[in-house]
């Protein structure tokens, strides 16, 4: 096992230096960049600039050098946590996708354990309790919840508090604490707001999720092994949870490995229409922008998150099954 | 707790003293293209301490039965009528003789504590496909422990102590490694002979095995087939060995009840079924065997026709579409009713009395 993860370890840093490179040429591919967009911008404006102020701009922004020498002082940045200069915002990279990252990482969080929590449940429920009542309900809910599109819900959900709650939404805080101290009113603001982003980011998911748990319990549970344990007296609740909850929960383990990126983007275009403050914004104005440091930096950072998500995911499926122990 | 797999159990018995008793036993399926009758009123006695055989061919009802013993049915089944009566012997210490308490199976909740109890302490069983009997992701020691550790009230540490020496007693080389091997880390007979040791685990009344050799290859089968008849006769339980292989009836059994479409078409002890079979199906599947030591090269005799699919109603005698002395007029009006024709031997047919089965 020990042997297996340094090997997958080595995959990884190749996988990176490969998706680096990829990632360097797709954000270079579009013609123009962010200086050349800001030159027509201030020639818009009516300035005459001098071309050796352009130069100067070039020069600034190292965009003069050839294109391996700028990707190899991009990549060399990394080791020390640098990862270059936002053309938009004339900030370091780092500061700016680090300041969103925590409450990124609190949304992220909080609805993907909200949505697993109650997809494992009702998948669960779902398929021991198949073709009843309940489960018919549930289905009609999973297909609803698959069905809407995140945004229509966050819309719907927005008018629904403001209308029914007199709340505001959109955004983190209400305008007084926006700028006010952390304190016991402004955490309670924040909750107040977060509610809906959670419901939003976490009602797909957990459709989906319990879905998939249904589908493959019920495949479980029709195994030889699961009449077994039936056979030896065991309570119902030890049969499903022990014997076939364990053997069913593969796919999802796989799809977690998966779900790590979308912790770091967000889901941005709720965080779009919710106006939050997260990273996934952020990552699509950089992107609109051919802001190509800051995109960059998002692009390497998803990278790794997925690499890193599927190496734990491989790790937990050993865990969880034992013909799955390599080598 | 002081019994222990193995210990000599020195109790008389008479031939006549029955562990199970089934009664008009119906078992229906109800699914989507309409209501599968596997069983229509299986009637036998399970005698206690022998090998009973339930031979047919697939789709007769013999696992059906079993199951419903167990209550272990999937949810689409129902047993509208019928009677299974477990006569269940305290276990006491001393191995005296005790009360019987009759249990009827089919009163009990399939969830019930009391079923719970029953199944894999009194009751056991072990199935077909060893390959997918036993779960993939616990250790057999783990797997075999578990219901120690449920019937037995004893630790974990007790459990796996008795893990390995039951695994010891069904043939497993290695015992104390073996118990923490994974199912995928053994081979089909060795996996047969850990679901042996799991239903073995609380020395159950009785054993069903559903066709447990059908998926090995025939050197592992007479190991499995040996052992089973040699633990039988060492714990003094009852075997109740399901299988179409008459073959291996002949080698196991001590009786044998032969079904054709859910019902019990002729039961007997194990030469009358070979010597002088009364039924025609019965009859007719000996005929379909190759047999040892013939010498003329004869032709196999198949039954003509499949088994009928169980959604259809047949008029009369099931089998008389297929049956070589069919006689018009009278297996295909009524059925006929289970008649003794010899001490013990009874069959269900119009050849040997025209006795009609009460609807």
């Amino acid at each position: 096992m020990f042997s297996y993860i340094m090997r997958r370890l080595g995959y990884m840093v190749i996988t990176m230096v490969i998706i680096s490179v990829l990632g360097y040429i797709i954000i270079e591919l579009p013609p123009g960049s962010y200086v050349d967009a800001e030159i027509s911008r201030l020639r818009q404006q009516g300035g005459n600039l001098a071309p050796e102020q352009i130069a100067a701009l070039y020069q600034r922004y190292g965009l003069d050098k050839p294109e391996y020498v700028r990707f190899g002082l991009w990549v060399s940045g990394f080791v020390r946590g640098d990862f270059g200069q936002s053309f938009q915002y004339s900030m370091p990279v780092s500061d700016l996708i680090f300041g969103r990252l925590g409450l990124t990482l609190l949304f992220s969080f909080l609805s993907l354990i909200l949505s697993w929590g109650i997809a494992i449940f009702v998948g669960v429920y779902s398929a021991t309790h198949r073709y009843t009542v309940s489960d018919y309900v549930i289905t009609i809910l999973q297909f609803v919840g698959l069905a809407v599109p995140n945004f229509l819900l966050a819309l719907v959900l927005m008018v629904f508090a403001q209308n029914v709650f007199k709340m505001q939404v959109g955004g983190l805080f209400s305008a007084e604490y926006v700028n006010a101290p952390f304190s016991v009113g402004k955490f309670l603001d924040l909750l107040n707001h977060m509610w809906i982003p959670i419901i939003v980011i976490g009602a797909s998911n957990t459709a989906w999720l319990s879905r998939v748990m249904r589908a493959n319990l019920l495949d479980v549970l029709n195994m030889q092994y699961v009449q077994t344990a039936r056979a030896k007296g065991l309570k119902e609740s030890v049969v499903t949870w022990k014997h076939a909850f364990r053997n069913a929960v593969h796919p999802l383990i796989m799809v977690l490995g998966g779900s790590l990126p979308g912790i770091i983007s967000g889901e941005t275009i709720v965080a779009i229409v919710l106006n939050l403050p997260t990273t996934g914004p952020l990552y699509f104005n950089a992107l609109l922008q051919k802001d190509m440091y800051l995109a960059g930096a998002f692009l390497i950072f998803l990278a790794l998150a997925l690499l890193i998500g599927n190496l734990g995911a491989d790790i937990l499926l050993a865990w969880v099954d034992p013909r799955i122990r390599y080598e | 707790m002081s019994e222990t797999i193995g210990s000599p159990t020195t109790t008389t018995t008479t031939s006549a003293e029955i562990i199970l008793r089934i009664k008009d036993l119906h078992t229906y399926f109800y699914t989507d293209i309409g209501i599968s009758k596997a069983l229509n009123g299986v009637t036998f006695d399970i005698p206690s301490r022998k090998v009973l055989g339930i031979v047919g061919e697939s789709g007769c009802g013999k696992s059906v039965t079993a199951l419903s013993c167990m209550r272990l049915l999937p949810r689409s089944a129902k047993i509208p009528k019928g009677e299974i009566t477990f006569f269940r012997h305290k276990k006491n210490g001393n191995g005296s003789a005790a009360p019987v308490e009759e249990v009827d199976l089919l009163k009990l909740d399939t969830m019930s504590q009391e079923i719970r109890n029953i199944r894999g302490a009194e009751l056991a069983m072990i199935f077909q496909e060893p390959m997918s009997s036993l779960n993939p992701s616990y250790t057999i020691g783990d797997q075999i422990g578990e219901a120690i550790i449920l019937h037995q009230n004893v630790d974990k540490a007790e459990a796996e102590n008795r893990t390995i020496k039951i695994l010891d007693q069904v043939g497993m080389s290695n015992p104390k490694a073996m118990v923490k091997r994974f199912p995928h880390e053994l081979s089909g007979g060795m996996r047969q002979r850990a679901m042996i040791a799991m239903g073995l685990s609380c020395n159950p009344s009785v054993l069903f095995a559903d066709e447990p050799t059908t998926a090995l290859d025939v050197t592992t089968e007479a190991q499995i087939l040996d052992l089973m008849r040699d633990l039988q006769a060492q714990l003094g339980m009852t075997i109740v060995f399901i299988t179409h292989n008459l073959g291996v009836v002949a080698q196991m059994c001590d009786s044998v009840a032969v079904m054709y479409l859910g019902r019990i078409v002729e039961q007997a002890s194990i030469e009358p079924i070979f010597y002088n079979p009364k039924h025609p199906y019965t009859k007719a599947l000996l005929n379909s065997i190759p047999h040892a030591g013939s010498r003329e090269h004869k032709r196999l005799l198949p039954i003509r026709g499949v088994v009928p699919d169980p959604y259809s109603s047949i008029k009369g005698c099931p089998f008389h579409p297929r049956c070589n002395s069919f006689m018009p007029g009278k297996c295909d009006v009524n059925v006929p009713a289970t008649v003794t024709v010899d001490n013990g031997h009874t069959v269900r047919c119009f050849l040997y009395s025209d006795e009609v089965e009460q609807q």
